[in-house]
This record gives structure tokens, C-alpha cells and sequence, in this order.
């Protein structure tokens, strides 16, 4: 347990020390901002910025979350976990260390998961910044900020998840980079289709509803709109545990391959 | 096994697919031995390393290390010893401390402990100059003595170093094998190169491992003593620039020299040694038991010439090297071998019935190889 946390805290403290956290930190609440204030609504691509809606409510910001999640910042985060750790030897004297293969895991999972869960944070400062202190543009309604934050908790536990499984895969950080956006991108698509099906069309196909089912989108659209949703909440855990698992294994196989 | 053998490997093996990178090999070292590990690039010295390590497992075989399976207690063998990979990868943005502090951590050293073992490990790997500084700004030389550093961090009975001075500049070699043996006083060392003067150096006692198996183990003279060739190396005065010549007659001429040496009894073949104008210098090689000096001495002297070094010595370790793994040189070479490996396992196969537990035997193939280049 206590070799998680010390990895953890190394994995996390380089990623401060490398530009990663910077420009994964600087580079989201920069676009972030672009996207929630500026970028106009395109009819099923962006619901529009912050004053096409007029309404005091940061959905605006919800539903962008989870593209720059997958597209930009889950795949900067988890490139180097596995995958250059592997490429450069270090994976070597680590593992050499008296720990357990599962501590090795779950320590860089959480470093990766802590970076994204401080992005998270750091967005924190949009709603506070306009509805709290120094201004007020009307009285938010803080429900929904909450369940949007639990939504996009259990979407980063996924989909790092995720990430740290490619990584897991290879011993190229670029390439576990471009896998991690590949994978997500397309997850997101997933979702972005089946939600420009649902405004389309009233009826349900079973196609959609398989797409809807693996979609991460679809499982997190509920908590944007302030609903938290306990079968989602499994849903996300079941593929954290899963892709855990077989960046177990995978670290594992290195002993016969 | 008794309580003093702390590296045990009994027919281990290991194969990556269809290459068998380690064949059944057999070894032990024991406590306070400084082992150097030999072969030549893909003999197997760090597929054997990273099993000890329990960072692969063997296909076949069993080793312990301080008493522990590297299968059933992998936590208990890496606690007892200390690893330096090749090109000791480290995090290169961390500092040498916090380096230090991450190994310590891992190892559940408590803070007071780590600081003496810490402040003990500065003075002796000579990192005092760069704890602050990060390792990516550190010198291939001062990286491999952070990597010994964090091997040393625990105080651990058995060190495992595997090539750690193949990116050293001469003076950190030297400086580096000064390390190892002051270290080595109270550990068990198991340390693989190439250089065989390095293991010359700092061993007492060398394993040499070709093509996945052990070719030669014991100590260094032992070893040197394997072919049971013996060579004597003969200078002879061959101009007088500096001073008076006190030889009889003229000087001595190449072609004299070298129908002189030749016709001693016992020498089985002659070859010039490079030197300046001064001296005729001759390597001569004898297969026979006995001491040839005094002939040599009475022949040149007859002569009436003058001998300025005359001494004998067993084959250097870098002979017996060459001729014990010579095979893996031959097999680079022929693009045969390599394409139809899987022939050639089979004949491996056929050999090892005779083969098995012979060591100085497999050289017999290679003697006739040698011979073919001389």
C-alpha cells in the first residue's frame, strides 16, 4: 500500500517537473475558456458559448469537458506512465525494487489520475470566478456544478484507465499518445453519433443503443445535465477495473515473453 | 545448499521463442566472493541478471538468492540485494537526492537510517558534488555511480551489477573498480562485462558464459591455466644507440633471431611482438609442462646477444576468453548459422549428452579455429 503512494508521488511529482502538467494544465484552461466563452453553438458539434445561453448554469462547460479529457489531456497524461518507462529502462530498476507488479499499476494510475483530477480542480475557477467572487453574473445553481464534477471524476477514472492500458501496450510514448487519443476520440464519437441520432430521431435502434452502451459520452451526458447516475458510476468503475487488469497482465508478460 | 551460498542457479533456462538465450546452466557464488560475470554481447549475462532480479522468469530451472526462490519470494530475493541495470536508467529530472530518497522509500528505509546509509553511500560512489544537481545534467560516469549508489542505499548482502562500466572513461573505471572493492569487503558481488581487465582487476573468480551456457568457471588462475598453453615473451637487444653494446659479435639480425628462437626445443610457434628499434621482442607459444626458460636463455646466449626480458607466463584470460567463446564470433559471421538457428539447436541438442557438464572440452572446435587464423 504504502509503495502505491510513493510511486504515485514520484510519477506525479515528474510530471510537474516535465512541461506536461504545464502545458496540459495551461493549454485546457486556455482553450477551455476559448470554447466556453467565444466558439458560437454549431447545431450537435458545441451546445454554444456561455452567452448564447444567457442562463446562469456552466453546462456549457460540461459538455466540452470530455473532448479535451479524451482528444488533449488523457493521452498526455498516461503517454509516459508505462510506455516510456519501457522504452527507457527505468521500468527496469523499478520493478527491481522489492514491489509488487499491481503497486507499480496503481501507483502510476493514480499519478495520472491525481494530474487529471487537478486540471479538474483548476476549472473549479470559471465557476467561481463568475457566480462568486469577483463577480456575479446571477445565482448559480450549485447541484448540478457537483453532479457535472462527480460525471467528469468517473469519466477521467475510465478513461485514464484506458490510457494507462495502451500505454501498457508499447515503449513509445508517441505512440501511446496517438493509441489514447485514437481510442477516446473514437469512444467520444460513439457518443457524439448516437446523440445526433437521439435529436434526429424519436424512435431507438438497436445499433444505437450498442453504441450508446459502450459510449463514454452517453454514460456521462446525464451528469452534465445534473443527474448523477449510478449505473454509469458501475459502468465507468467495471472499465477502470478492466483496463487495470490488463495493464496487469501486460506488465506481467514481460517474465515470459 | 548451505547457509553461505547466496546466489544458487541450478539448470536454468531460459528461452525467448525459438532462441534459447540460456541453456541449463549451473553456479553458485558465495558470501564475500566479488564474481565476474563474462561473455561476449548476447551470451546471456543479463538474461541471467534479470532472472536473479526476478525481473523474468526462467522457462526452466530454479534459482535462490539469500536463501529465497526467485519464483515463490520475488519481494524477499529484491529486498536482499541491490541492481544496477545496464546504462543504470534512472529518472533523469530528478535530482541525485531525491533519487536516493525515491530508492530509500521503496526499500522502507526509515528517515534516520536513510540519512546515515544515505551519507554513507555519498562518500564512498563520490556524489557529495552533485546530490542537488538533476541526473539528466550528470555525466554517463556520475549517472553509473548514482546507479551503484541506489544498488548500495539498503545495505544489501548481494550486489547484481550488470556491465556498470561499459559507458566509464578510463579513470572512472579505475575509480569505479576501487569502489567495488571496498565494497565488496563484506558483500557478495556479481558483476557482468566484457573487459576482462577489469575482471582481473576487482575478481578472484570469473564465470564465462557463451551462447547460453557456461564455458568456464573458477578462479582466475584456474582459468588463465585452461588451454595449457604457456607463452614466453623474449626481447632481444637489436641496436646500440644509447651507450656501449655488451654483446659479443654484431648485432643480432630479424631472420637470426627468429631461426634461433624456432629451433628451441618445445616452442611450438613464434610470432613478433610490436617494438621500436631498440629490441627484437618474440612471443612464443609451448604446449609442454616444462619451464623452457633456461633453454631460451642458453640459446641467446650462445648467440652472444644480449636479452633484455625473458618471462613466462600462462595464457592471459583474454586468450582463454577468445578461444572459449570464439564460437559465438564465427556464428556472427556466417549468415548460414543465423538462418537455419533452428537446425543448430538441434545439433546443441546432440552435444549435450557429451557436452553437458565439460567445459574445457567445447574448446576443442574452437582450438581448430584458432589454428585456422594463425
Amino acid at each position: 500500500m504504502r509503495n502505491i503512494f510513493i510511486i504515485a508521488r514520484r510519477d506525479l511529482r515528474a510530471q510537474f517537473n516535465s512541461p506536461v502538467a504545464s502545458v496540459v494544465l495551461g493549454g485546457t484552461m486556455l482553450l477551455l475558456g476559448v470554447v466556453f466563452f467565444l466558439i458560437p453553438h454549431i447545431s450537435g458539434v458545441l451546445a454554444g458559448s456561455f452567452w448564447d445561453v444567457d442562463r446562469a448554469t456552466m453546462d456549457q462547460m460540461f459538455a466540452s469537458l470530455p473532448l479535451f479529457l479524451s482528444v488533449f489531456v488523457i493521452p498526455a497524461v498516461t503517454m509516459r506512465s508505462l510506455a516510456a518507462e519501457k522504452g527507457s529502462g527505468t521500468l527496469e530498476l523499478l520493478i527491481t525494487m522489492p514491489v509488487r507488479d499491481s503497486e507499480v499499476i496503481l501507483g502510476k494510475y493514480l499519478a495520472a489520475l491525481a494530474m487529471v483530477l487537478i486540471l479538474l480542480a483548476s476549472t473549479l475557477l470559471y465557476p467561481i470566478a463568475m457566480f462568486v467572487w469577483p463577480w456575479h453574473l446571477g445565482a448559480l445553481d450549485w447541484g448540478p456544478v457537483w453532479a457535472g464534477y462527480l460525471g467528469c471524476v468517473c469519466f477521467s477514472a475510465a478513461a485514464v484507465g484506458v490510457g494507462m492500458m495502451l500505454s501498457s501496450l508499447t515503449e513509445s510514448d508517441v505512440v501511446a499518445f496517438f493509441m489514447t487519443l485514437g481510442v477516446l476520440g473514437i469512444v467520444y464519437a460513439v457518443g457524439w453519433i448516437v446523440s445526433v441520432w437521439h435529436t434526429d430521431n424519436a424512435t431507438g435502434s438497436t445499433l444505437i443503443d450498442a453504441l450508446g452502451f459502450i459510449s463514454f459520452q452517453t454514460r456521462y451526458a446525464p451528469f452534465a445535465r445534473g443527474l448523477i447516475d449510478t449505473r454509469a458510476i458501475v459502468y465507468f468503475v467495471s472499465v477502470t477495473i478492466l483496463c487495470l487488469l490488463i495493464s496487469f497482465r501486460s506488465l506481467e508478460s514481460r517474465k515470459w515473453s | 545448499m548451505s547457509n553461505d551460498v547466496m546466489i544458487y542457479a541450478n539448470d536454468l533456462s531460459k528461452s525467448f521463442g525459438s532462441f534459447r538465450a540460456l541453456d541449463k546452466i549451473n553456479f553458485e557464488v558465495k558470501r564475500g566472493e566479488i564474481v565476474g560475470f563474462l561473455g561476449p554481447n548476447g551470451a546471456g549475462k543479463s538474461t541471467t541478471m534479470r532472472i536473479l532480479t526476478c525481473f523474468i522468469s526462467p522457462t526452466g530451472g530454479a534459482a535462490r538468492v539469500n536463501g529465497h526462490d526467485v519464483f515463490d519470494a520475488p519481494l524477499q530475493v529484491r529486498e536482499s540485494l541491490g541492481y544496477l541495470p545496464q546504462r543504470a536508467p534512472l529518472y533523469l529530472e530528478m535530482s541525485v537526492l531525491e533519487y536516493l530518497r525515491f530508492a530509500g522509500d521503496l526499500r522502507h528505509l526509515s528517515p534516520d537510517t536513510f540519512r546515515s546509509r544515505a551519507k554513507s553511500v555519498v562518500e564512498v560512489c563520490g556524489l557529495a558534488q552533485v546530490l542537488g544537481k538533476e541526473i539528466k545534467h550528470l555525466s554517463h560516469g556520475y549517472r553509473q555511480r548514482v546507479g551503484l549508489a541506489q544498488a548500495l542505499i539498503h545495505d544489501p548482502p548481494i550486489l547484481i551489477l550488470d556491465e556498470p562500466t561499459s559507458d566509464l572513461d578510463p579513470n572512472e573505471k579505475a575509480e569505479f573498480l576501487d569502489y567495488l572493492k571496498q565494497i565488496g569487503e563484506q558483500r557478495t558481488v556479481m558483476l557482468s562485462t566484457h573487459n576482462l581487465a577489469e575482471v582481473e582487476a576487482s575478481c578472484a573468480r570469473a564465470i564465462i558464459v557463451s551462447r547460453g551456457r557456461i564455458v568456464a568457471d573458477g578462479p582466475l588462475d584456474e582459468i588463465r591455466g585452461k588451454s595449457g598453453r604457456v607463452r614466453y615473451v623474449v626481447s632481444i637487444q637489436e641496436s646500440a644507440t644509447a651507450g656501449k653494446y655488451r654483446g659479443r659479435g654484431p648485432l643480432p639480425k630479424k631472420g637470426q633471431v627468429e631461426d634461433t628462437l624456432g629451433k628451441v626445443d618445445g616452442v611450438k610457434r613464434l610470432s613478433e611482438l610490436p617494438t621500436d628499434e631498440s629490441a627484437h621482442a618474440y612471443e612464443l607459444v609451448s604446449e609442454r609442462e616444462v619451464d623452457l626458460r633456461p633453454e631460451i636463455f642458453q640459446a641467446i646466449v650462445d648467440q652472444g646477444w644480449v636479452l633484455l626480458e625473458l618471462h613466462r607466463d600462462a595464457q592471459t584470460l583474454e586468450d582463454v576468453f577468445r578461444s572459449l567463446t570464439i564460437g559465438d564470433e564465427r556464428r556472427n559471421r556466417q549468415l548460414g548459422a543465423a538462418a537455419d538457428g533452428g537446425s543448430d539447436e538441434e545439433d546443441d541438442e546432440d552435444e549435450e549428452e557429451q557436452d553437458d557438464s565439460d567445459t574445457a572440452g567445447s574448446a576443442d572446435d574452437e582450438k581448430a579455429a584458432k589454428e585456422e587464423r594463425s
